[in-house]
């Protein structure tokens, strides 16, 4: 090496510089890869969360259209119970099976059975709860 | 060469023309698109937008959701479900003899008038309104053209007739009450309805994270009766076999909890059916027990004895000397029971005897006896939570005639009034000489739940000794006078009969062959927890008060106490 560096030594060569290396390069490259793909990935996130968002929407609709025929459903039922309750409809079935009003009234009083008073705060306890299970 | 040179000039100069007028049209063009540009984008932008937006946006109105009706117990007695209304667009149909052919089978009709409807010159009508669900899918399947549906809320009464006096009804076309409680409490049973402003595409589909904003509806409030079902039952019952007993033309029954002013039963006969009243008139559909008025006769003597007792005039034991008529210029007084010469004002009462009660308010007079009743709820509405309560009849006492006005108001007659106000009556006697409001609503329960309890009036119209002293006397009544068939196994009850000849308003006159029956009473005559008032409007044959009206009594009166849990107080 020292030799060849002889044999050339009368031609004046310029000082030594520094010269950027490739590995200064090649960080700005990834760099915009990297920056490209996240713009791209984001673009597909966006378009991703729009369908997602989209689809929950008609998802929403459904259920929504669910708890409307729910509802109905509901007070239909309630409607049928009330029907069901009505004394005509008890008595008639009563009289169908037989059954009459007694000839004679008989009552027995049972010590220690707390006779309900009817009043409203009593009421109140069934009611709350009829009314607090409709939608 | 100069001549060519010339050409060319001339050439670029033409070019030049050309060019200068094509960029002249197109700088113009350019800044009439610019101006349009501007105009639409900046200027009128807002406007074309809301026209865009318009054309997608749907505006629905959101029905608030009615309140239910409750009876004191819970159970429904009138609720709203979503019905299905059909209505068709007769421009959109080409041949409604045909379409009518598909669709009235389905319907349950006859062809011919539902083709009338869909060949009429409109672009919306009516064919059938609030149907089933279930009926209304068949119309649905058969996709008739023209033929569409929509959803509606429909008023329901489930157990119909029973409490259809007190209910009432709303009208179909918009579910606002018009009758009973559904009239009264309209305003809170109705709520406020809300809107949804939605963004749909030309298919009427919602566009997801399109415009969208909803401002609820605001529920009706639920309303809770004094109402009970059972009781209600047991007293119709009793009224229908009353009218089929007596022949009687109308009836009605109230039954009240004289501590409180409720009401546990109204029931009048004849009735309707809210579900179906196309064929019911106004005669069938009002409340006779709180609208229609009648001369109350011996039922009154009961205020005029408290008022004598009250005033100190006389005792319960306090013996009157009974003359055997007494005559009034024209008119002649008599009583129709036999009994002594001497009766106590207890006596009196149960011997049901015009002529000591007329003596009682004779010594009372035209003032003191009008101040008692009104005292006692008479001459005035009662105030009860319902439409149209009428007032009934009591001249004040300055307008009474001399002769026999006293004599005559003593022993009910020139004074009406409805079979709530003289149930109010008894009702006071009932309650320790307490007048408590009559209501029929016992809470108004509000969408979150708030409850508002109704708070009667009250007020003292005679002491608790008069009170007790008019029960003791009213159990006489039942136990060894006029009113013996109203007497209830295992209670002691109290009550008093009536019955007057029928005036006739038209006539201005009493009718030679009407009358009206009635008896009112109370139980158990220590403590008691109910007044029954039973009416009968033109019984036939001979079914007074104490035969036509206090059987009914009998009946209700027992199975509104097994109902309420009383034990029995007598053997």
């Amino acid at each position: 090496m020292t030799a060849w560096l002889g044999h050339v030594g009368a031609v004046e060569r310029p000082p030594l510089r520094v010269i950027a290396g490739r590995q200064h390069r090649a960080p700005r490259l990834r760099a915009w890869l990297l920056i490209t793909l996240t713009v791209v990935a984001a673009f597909f996130l966006l378009i991703y969360s729009r369908v997602t968002l989209d689809h929950s929407a008609f998802v929403l609709e459904d259920v929504e259209q669910q708890l409307e025929a729910a509802e109905t459903r509901y007070w239909e039922l309630r409607l049928e119970a009330a029907e069901l309750l009505s004394p005509d409809r008890i008595t008639e079935l009563a009289q169908e099976i037989g059954l009459v009003y007694p000839s004679e009234v008989r009552t027995v009083e049972v010590s220690g059975i707390v006779v309900p008073s009817g009043n409203a705060e009593d009421r109140w306890v069934d009611l709350k709860a009829l009314l607090g299970a409709q939608p | 060469m100069h001549q060519p040179t010339v050409v060319r000039v001339r050439k670029r100069r033409w070019l030049n023309a050309r060019l200068i007028t094509v960029g002249v049209v197109l700088a113009v063009a350019w800044v009439a698109l610019g101006v349009r540009l501007v105009i639409v984008q900046a200027l009128q932008s807002e406007d074309y937008a809301a026209q865009g937006l318009d054309q997608r946006l749907h505006r629905e109105i959101l029905a608030a959701d009615r309140g239910t009706i409750f009876d004191r117990d819970g159970q429904e007695l009138a609720v709203t479900i979503d019905a299905v209304t059909i209505y068709a667009n007769p421009r959109e149909i080409s041949d409604p003899e045909t379409v009518a052919l598909l669709l009235a089978p389905l319907l349950g009709r006859e062809a011919a008038p539902v083709e009338e409807l869909l060949s009429a010159d409109a672009s919306f009508i009516y064919i059938a309104r609030q149907m089933d669900r279930e009926d209304a899918e068949i119309v649905q399947a058969a996709q008739l053209p023209g033929v569409y549906f929509l959803s509606e809320p429909k008023r329901v009464y489930p157990v119909g007739s029973l409490t259809a006096h007190i209910i009432g009804f709303v009208r179909p076309d918009d579910n606002v009450g018009i009758e009973g409680i559904e009239y009264q409490y309209d305003e809170a049973l109705a709520g406020a309805p809300g809107e949804l402003l939605v963004e749909k595409d030309p298919q009427g589909r919602t566009i997801p994270q399109g415009e969208y904003s909803v401002v609820p509806a605001e529920p009706g409030s639920d309303l809770v009766l004094t109402i009970k079902v059972e009781i209600q039952y047991a007293a119709r019952l009793a009224l229908e076999d009353a009218l089929e007993r007596t022949g009687a033309r109308a009836g009605s029954i109230v039954v009240l909890d004289p501590r409180t002013g409720e009401v546990l039963a109204m029931v009048n006969l004849p009735s309707f059916d809210p579900n179906n009243r196309s064929d019911s008139d106004a005669d069938v559909i009002r409340n006779r027990a709180v609208t229609d008025v009648f001369e109350p006769g011996s039922t009154q003597k009961l205020v005029t004895v408290a008022a004598a007792l009250e005033s100190g005039i006389v005792g319960p034991w306090t013996t009157l000397e009974i003359p055997d008529r007494i005559e009034i210029e024209d008119t002649v007084f008599e009583d129709f029971t036999e009994h002594s010469d001497l009766l106590t004002v207890t006596e009196i009462v149960a011997q049901s005897s015009n002529l000591g009660t007329i003596l009682l308010g004779e010594m009372l007079g035209a003032r003191q006896l009008h101040a008692y009743m009104t005292a006692f709820g008479q001459g005035q509405p009662s105030g009860i939570d319902f439409p149209g309560e009428a007032s009934g009849v009591l001249r004040p006492a300055d307008e009474w005639c001399v002769t026999t006005c006293v004599a005559g108001t003593s022993i009910g007659y020139h004074v009406s009034v409805t079979a709530l106000q003289q149930a109010m009556v008894y009702s006071v006697i009932a309650n320790d000489g307490v007048w408590v409001q009559p209501h029929l609503v016992a809470e108004i329960v509000d969408g979150s739940g708030t409850r508002r309890a109704v708070e009667p009036e009250r007020r003292v119209v005679v002491s608790v000794e008069t009170a007790q002293s008019m029960r003791s006397m009213l159990e006489a009544v039942v136990a060894s006078g006029t009113g013996s068939l109203a007497a209830v196994e295992g209670y002691s009850v109290g009550g008093k009969t009536g019955t007057t000849q029928k005036y006739l308003t038209d006539a201005q006159g009493y009718s030679e062959d009407d009358v009206v029956a009635s008896f009112i009473g109370l139980a158990p005559i220590d403590d008691p927890r109910i007044v029954v008032a039973v009416v009968l409007d033109a019984p036939q044959g001979d079914a007074s008060g104490g035969r036509g009206a206090a059987p009914a009594f009998a009946v209700v009166t027992l199975a509104a106490l097994h109902q309420l849990g009383v034990p029995p107080d007598a053997e």
